[in-house]
């Protein structure tokens, strides 16, 4: 628990370091910036910036990174919800029902609702970190394949709340996409489907593929619109609105608290992204929720859950790193070197003689939280205005963008040849109906569920029987096979008592029109 | 929006035309006498944040007052290093283009089984202060003490302990060597396989798996949460000497050292630009043994040690032999 003596002292080192506060609002916009931006990734964007904060002092280092980690974390869902691209692999669930919610007119406050679930739930996951930090990073070490894979079948899940016209379509896609995900070399060091090429043997890159396989569908789909609303009166950019969204998320406490609390977990697990948390949060809110027909429609509480868990895992991914000196994703292995640049070494004794230090970056993270809400409301407002420009204009501009964006931060052609190559794919998929969000679940969860299943395998020597001295995994399994059936028994209790509801209104119209044909006749 | 966006892609492109009309302007040959003359790329052929890219962030200061010529680190990561070695071997041999890798096991091993289109040779070492080992260890609640009670374990039932290990690495080369060795039959081992040292030492410190074979020197940060059971040098290791090494545990094998990182060129630059090669050693040489570059440099846990390139070189290249004897053991 909580070390009094620590936290005084870290509240002094956060009131004499005030000079690296300044670090803050150019940390939160350059986030803001480059995730919005589709092709770059929130780890993309902090490797970026890291070479520049070798020149700052420590604590100003640290500071501009997690503030860009902060606000990378939410910019990624404004291209989500307006145009429904995700701007990096973690805001994939923003886009269900936040750009649902747009072509409603109610962009605005899609994207408020999106910056408070964010904001809210960045601090609940700093302010859980700050309590349990020490016994969180325990826990986190002992999770195993087993139970990773359990993660990974839970993300699956999520395929059966994508909705497709044909089922044997979208399932043939979801396994297209889960090859597709492990092409490359697998964690026993074999190479499938590489084609001979070096640049495939670290596996297809998931962000070009993902812009390729929606931008392309998408912008096509917005090139025969002159604007991405068509609606005129719906495209302006309103205050009022996106506070009002803002204050709406407070409706929803549990979709919060489920969401941030499977984003902690998520995040705190060393190499689980947290684009696996935003599946997983949305595919639980909608499986639970009393009103799941309407997901997918332009649900607010879809794109809550879905933010939510982005913002938490950013929490628990500092968990790990602080406590045990282990990334728990890319986001963070940046941040190790930043603290290794500075000479100094994450890990266990790191915690326990620097204390007040790390309860101070704590801090300043719930204090980056704060700050992005109102920098977060500025940056919603301006990038709204997109909405009141023509496509011909938007639509080039953004696949320039995204062009460059995958060509950037390597430099190799291989980025913009992968989100060619998938643009058509995309756009053949679509033209023939096949549902190419579950080819993306299948891409970002497919070399997951092999690594995990296969190290399962070896682990257990073959034994399915080991899952039984797994108690975690257990534990996994039998939730979700619990909420599953709670799920069908609910579906079926509904589907019973619309049944009798429309016997009865049958019936009733029947007894009607006997009433009515004596009095007739 | 639009303003904003449109000029957001001016600008990207033209930095993206910018660099690359910087690179097609590069003339191939440069005197010697005024070399060097503009800011020396490093390739890192790793993401930022690893191991070779905080060395050459840290060294580059004490490496640019030498030079006298700014440097700029250049991150190729991908496919095993080969993608940065290939990028590497493709730049002019005019010595503004160097490399800080892990050299061993690294390249051998893109040649050996990705079939990398350059021979071993084609790179020739300045200097790989960096030296890791394999360490076999166990987490630091585990049931398991020393390393006679794994091999003993393990010759009574193959399948008692699992193993994690990166496959294709110089840890399971030596891994495979000391279950020979000990006459364990490693068909009926329990064997995990992680893509990454990483992955293969949070596994070990967490009890995922019982003992784990990894390099040694990535396991400095979670000291507390393992114990070492036997580390496969054959001297006392500076970094690790309460590690017992693997001559101590009575089992006789050979063994293949682990990663060995540092600073490199290729070996055209080296005979075709005589001049500029012995610029570049003198300046390594010179920044390694600076006092400030120590100091500073063991701080981050980054080693400055100065063997020289014919000790680097023989070092690299003995890897690389022992690497090609063992192959079938990779496989």
């Amino acid at each position: 628990m909580i070390d009094v003596s620590a936290f005084n002292e870290a509240l002094g080192i956060m009131f004499t370091s005030v000079g690296s506060w300044g670090w803050i609002v150019p940390g939160l916009i350059v986030g803001l910036v480059f995730s919005a931006i589709p092709g770059i990734s929130i780890t993309m964007a902090m490797a970026i910036v890291l070479p520049m904060s070798l020149y700052m002092d420590f604590f100003s280092a640290i500071v501009f990174l997690t503030s860009v980690y902060t606000g990378a974390g939410f910019g990624g869902s404004v291209p989500a919800i307006l145009m429904n691209i995700p701007g990096s692999p973690s805001s994939f669930a923003t886009t269900f029902d936040g750009y649902a919610m747009s072509q409603k007119g109610e962009h605005n406050e899609a994207l408020g609702y999106a910056l408070f679930a964010s904001t809210l739930c960045g601090i609940a996951g700093y302010v859980l970190l700050l309590l349990v930090i020490e016994p969180l990073a325990d826990i986190v070490l002992r999770i195993g394949p087993v139970e990773m894979f359990a993660v990974a079948i839970w993300g699956m899940m999520l395929l059966g709340s994508l909705g497709s016209t044909y089922i044997s379509r979208g399932l043939l896609a979801a396994a297209f996409g889960i090859l597709l995900g492990t092409v490359g070399m697998n964690t026993a060091g074999f190479t499938r489907g590489t084609l001979g090429l070096p640049v495939l043997l670290d596996g297809i890159a998931p962000i070009p593929a993902m812009i390729g396989l929606l931008a392309a569908s998408q912008l096509l789909s917005l090139a025969t619109r002159d604007y991405i609303i068509e609606a005129e009166g719906s495209r302006e950019v309103s205050l009022r609105k996106i506070l009002k969204g803002c204050w709406g998320t407070l409706k929803y406490p549990g979709v919060l608290l489920r969401g941030s609390i499977i984003g902690i977990i998520i995040g705190a697990v060393p190499g689980v992204g947290s684009s696996i948390g935003n599946l997983i949060a949305y595919a639980e809110t909608k499986r639970t929720a009393k009103d799941s027909a309407t997901f997918g429609k332009g649900n607010p509480k879809g794109v809550i859950a879905a933010e939510s868990a982005v913002a938490s895992g950013e929490g628990g991914s500092m968990a790990t790193m602080l406590a045990l000196g282990i990334p728990g994703g890319g986001a963070t292995a940046i941040l190790i070197a930043a603290f290794m640049m500075h000479n100094i070494v994450p890990g266990p004794s790191f915690i326990e003689t620097q204390k007040p230090m790390v309860y101070a970056i704590i801090l300043n993270n719930i204090v980056q939280a704060i700050v992005l809400l109102a920098v977060g409301i500025g940056f919603i407002y301006v990038a709204s205005n997109i909405m009141k420009v023509r496509t011909r204009y938007v639509l080039p501009a953004i696949l320039v963008i995204a062009t460059l964006g995958t060509f950037a931060v390597t430099g190799e052609a291989a980025g913009p040849i992968t989100l060619f190559v998938f643009a058509l794919l995309g756009y053949a998929l679509n033209r023939y109906q096949y549902p190419v969000s579950a080819v993306v679940v299948g891409i970002l969860l497919g070399r997951m569920l092999e690594t995990e299943f296969l190290r399962s395998y070896q682990l257990s020597g073959g034994n399915p029987l080991y899952v039984l001295e797994r108690p975690g995994a257990m534990a996994i399994f039998a939730v979700m096979f619990i909420s599953l059936a709670m799920t069908a028994w609910g579906k079926r209790k509904q589907n019973r008592a619309e049944a009798a509801e429309a016997e009865a209104m049958l019936r009733m119209q029947d007894e009607a029109s006997h009433a009515h044909t004596p009095s007739k006749g | 929006m639009t303003d904003f966006t449109r000029r957001d892609a001016f600008k990207i492109s033209a930095g993206g035309l910018a660099a690359v009309s910087g690179m097609v302007a590069m003339p191939s040959i440069l005197r010697a006498a005024t070399y060097p003359s503009r800011p020396i790329n490093v390739i890192v052929p790793f993401a930022t944040g690893g191991y070779n890219d905080r060395l050459s962030r840290a060294f580059m200061p004490y490496l640019e007052k030498e030079l006298g010529q700014p440097l700029v680190i250049v991150n190729k990561p991908g496919a095993g290093t080969q993608l940065g070695n290939s990028y590497a071997l493709n730049q002019p041999a005019d010595g503004y283009s160097i490399l800080c890798t892990s050299a061993a096991p690294y390249i051998p091993l893109t040649v050996l089984l990705q079939n990398a289109p350059y021979k071993v040779e084609d790179f020739s070492m300045i200097n790989l202060p960096s030296r890791d080992y394999t360490l076999a260890a166990t987490s630091s609640d585990g049931p398991v003490k020393t390393f006679a009670e794994v091999i003993d374990k393990l010759k009574k039932d193959p399948s008692s302990l699992s193993i994690g290990v990166q496959p294709a690495s110089a840890d399971y080369a030596n891994m495979v060597l000391v279950f020979q060795a000990a006459g364990i039959d490693a068909s009926k081992l329990r064997i995990v396989t992680y893509d990454g040292g990483g992955p293969a030492r949070n596994a070990t410190a967490g009890a995922q798996v019982d003992v784990g074979f990894v390099g040694g020197e990535g396991f400095l940060p979670l000291k507390t949460k393992i114990r070492p059971l036997a580390i496969f040098a054959a001297e006392k290791v500076e970094w690790y000497p309460d590690a017992p090494l693997i001559g101590s545990t009575g089992i006789k094998t050979d063994f293949v050292e682990g990663s060995q990182r540092g600073w490199a060129v290729t070996t055209k630059l080296r005979n075709e630009q005589p001049e500029i090669y012995k610029t570049l050693v003198a300046a390594v040489e010179k920044a390694s043994k600076n006092p400030k570059s120590i100091e500073t440099l063991k701080l981050q846990e980054l080693a400055t040690t100065w063997y020289g390139p014919e000790a680097s070189d023989k070092a690299y290249l003995d890897n690389a032999a022992k690497m090609a004897k063992y192959v079938d053991l990779l496989k």
